[in-house]
């Protein structure tokens, strides 16, 4: 078979099953005897964590991996890693393989940082020349001083990822995978190792990423891909990969909350029948563009007579932010509770929300005594899309200004901030 | 470290003791260091085995995120009861030197004896990893196993006493090679006898062909159910 030089890791049909594989005839035969004696049926062999992956990543790529929880990344990694096998397909790595599944893995409590270094390398395949020739390099990137001379158990978790991470992208190996470890140590420490990958991105190396720091994938990785339910569904540049990886959580969460909210909630106070995004038409949406004003349309019952109803209502994004937060009362919205099924609208009329997931929570209270009636998260829930990045909270264009440096004006107005 | 002295040790005073109510020959050698001898190499096995069992789980940690030939995890553990293996034969040494036994040449079996000592336990014991891996009872049923062993094994009584038409059969456990192997280069300063030598090579070869490649086979999958 002709293999192209540029190839590094090359997965065909891949699939995967976690579980020792059982023959189908064996399984048949069981079942079928199982069946006989009116047993309990055998367990089925469970889901599948990957379903036909096919991927080529040439050397020197940088791919970040992403996905939402199970869908799949860590299998593939632990897969082209060797720590389990595919139930079927093909997966070949060329080159030396440095698998970062998770940092610690194998260091002993017992042993020093320095010691430790030796056991990672020579666990890894290592020869002892090549890891005392990088043991200076290792111990002056993880920065841990006389800390790397004593023993590991006395290691802060932030230190014992240092080390890890130090020996990972110190040493020589033509592909590295990397999982969920660039939330090691701190900022400072975190900026070197991504400016480290970069550089060993530059020097050949293949990295495979996973990371839910979808920043930082940004910063090093060119290419990306995106894992749901064990199927690979999309590919391309990093950015694209990422935005698409955006679109599918959003979309997810949506459906998600659309379904809670279906399901009519009521309590004891207060009924609510439906609540829905709306725009400027009165139609309902899912998706409010950005910069476009948009409404929340809750219909509720309350169950209670109250004299003077209040609402709240709160858009908090997926980072679990509040974003914005308004009070009825407060904007000037006062009305008798004189019956007790209402159609309640909140218009924004700014809509500055940056793209991203939102939840609407709501809550009801009555003004006289100040008591809330119910708190409801998640009564709504709508994405704000848009060309540009989800960055920051708010979002609205600045004025930017570049002028030339007037040596002139420079001393007078160049210092600044003096009223 | 004391357990690796007391364990055999222990064992041997309780033998000794049971021999006061039962007679049990033991070909002209003084019962102590008769038992004593067959109850190092025994204690090495029944550990070791032991060990390798829950090696994989043990492991976990590494075997889900590292990929290494997981033979290194039983292999370690065979290592590590070698070591007190060596420990209780200085006790040994000490018993042969009061009991004033003749040594000879025949000691250059040794080497060859301890090899097959370990490559047995290291059959047994990969297998037990294997399949414990995936059903804790096997792990569980270690102890019963090895207690069974024991007594089909020429530790508290002599292979003599073995009926003449059984011997072949029982020869084909391959512990009884090894401890009259033992007892035969240690205390008889005879080279091992031909037939339970044989029998034991022959045997230990088989069980390693099967269960060296059903472990491999198994630990393909071992991240998957740690």
């Amino acid at each position: 078979m002709l293999v192209s030089k540029d190839v590094a890791i090359r997965i065909q049909g891949l699939w995967k099953r976690y579980g020792l594989p059982v023959p189908d005839i064996v399984r048949r035969t069981f079942n079928l005897a199982t069946r006989a004696t009116g047993l309990k049926k055998s367990r089925d062999n469970g889901p599948w964590a990957l379903r036909d992956i096919n991927l080529e990543v040439n050397k020197g790529e940088t791919v970040a991996i992403v996905g939402r929880n199970g869908a799949g990344k860590s299998t593939l990694l632990k897969v082209l890693a060797g720590v389990t096998t595919p139930t079927s397909g093909r997966v070949e790595v060329y080159g030396r393989i440095f698998p970062m599944i998770e940092l610690n893995a194998g260091l002993n409590m017992e042993l020093t940082g320095r010691e430790n270094v030796r056991l990672l390398g020579a666990v890894m395949g290592f020869s002892r020349l090549e890891i005392e020739s990088k043991l200076p390099e290792i111990e002056e990137f993880t920065e841990l001083g006389e800390w790397f001379d004593r023993p590991v158990r006395m290691y802060s978790s932030g230190m014992l990822g240092r080390l890890g991470f130090g020996v990972a992208i110190n040493v020589d190996s033509d592909v590295i995978l990397i999982d969920e470890t660039f939330a090691v140590g701190d900022l400072k420490f975190q900026n070197k190792s991504m400016a480290r990958v970069k550089q060993m991105r530059e020097s050949g190396a293949t990295v495979l990423l996973v990371s839910h720091s979808l920043d930082s994938l940004q910063f090093v990785a060119k290419t990306g891909v995106v894992l749901e339910e064990g199927r690979l569904v999309a590919a391309g540049s990093s950015l694209e990969a990422i935005s698409a990886y955006e679109t599918l959580v959003f979309r997810s969460e949506q459906q998600r909350l659309e379904h809670r909210v279906r399901a009519r909630i009521s309590s004891e106070e207060v009924n609510i029948f439906s609540a829905r995004v709306y725009t400027k038409d009165g139609e309902s949406l899912t998706e409010v563009p950005s910069g476009v004003p948009f409404g929340i349309e809750v219909d509720l019952q309350l169950n209670r007579q109250v004299q003077k109803p209040m609402f709240s209502m709160g858009l908090v994004n997926a980072a679990g932010i509040l974003c914005k937060w308004n009070v009825s009362e407060e904007d000037g919205l006062s009305v008798l509770g004189d019956g007790d099924r209402y159609v309640l609208r909140v218009w924004y009329p700014q809509n500055h929300l940056a793209n991203g997931a939102y939840e609407g929570h709501f809550a009801a209270r009555d003004v006289a005594s100040y008591e809330t009636l119910e708190r409801i998260a998640g009564i709504v829930s709508f994405a704000v899309v848009g060309s540009q990045r989800a960055r920051g909270i708010v979002t609205g264009k600045c004025r930017w200004e570049l002028a030339p440096w007037n040596s002139a004006e420079g001393s007078s107005q160049g210092v600044g901030i003096r009223e | 470290m004391w357990w690796a002295f007391l364990q055999p040790l222990i064992l041997m005073l309780l033998f000794n003791m049971l021999r006061g109510f039962v007679n049990i020959p033991s070909d002209g050698i003084p019962y102590l260091l008769f038992s004593y001898s067959a109850l190092v190499p025994w204690t090495f096995f029944t550990n070791s085995v032991a060990a390798c069992g829950p090696s994989i789980i043990t492991n976990a940690d590494v075997i889900k995120k590292i990929a290494l030939p997981r033979e290194v995890f039983p292999l370690a553990a065979v290592a590590a009861t070698l070591f007190d293996f060596a420990m209780s034969s200085i006790l040994l040494a000490a018993m042969m030197v009061w009991f004033k036994v003749q040594i000879g040449w025949v000691l250059l079996w040794l080497p060859v004896l301890i090899v097959l000592m370990a490559a047995t336990a290291f059959a047994v014991g990969i297998l037990l990893a294997g399949l414990g891996t995936f059903r804790k009872d096997f792990i569980f049923a270690t102890p019963f196993l090895t207690q069974a062993w024991l007594f089909v094994t020429p530790v508290i009584y002599p292979l003599s006493t073995v009926p003449e038409k059984w011997q072949s059969l029982y020869m084909l456990n391959p512990m009884v090679g090894v401890i009259e192997g033992f007892r035969n280069v240690l205390l008889k300063s005879s080279a091992p006898a031909w037939e339970p030598m044989a029998s034991a090579v022959l045997v230990t070869t088989v069980l390693l062909a099967i269960s060296w490649p059903l472990f491999r086979k198994l630990s393909a999958y071992f991240a998957d159910v740690l």
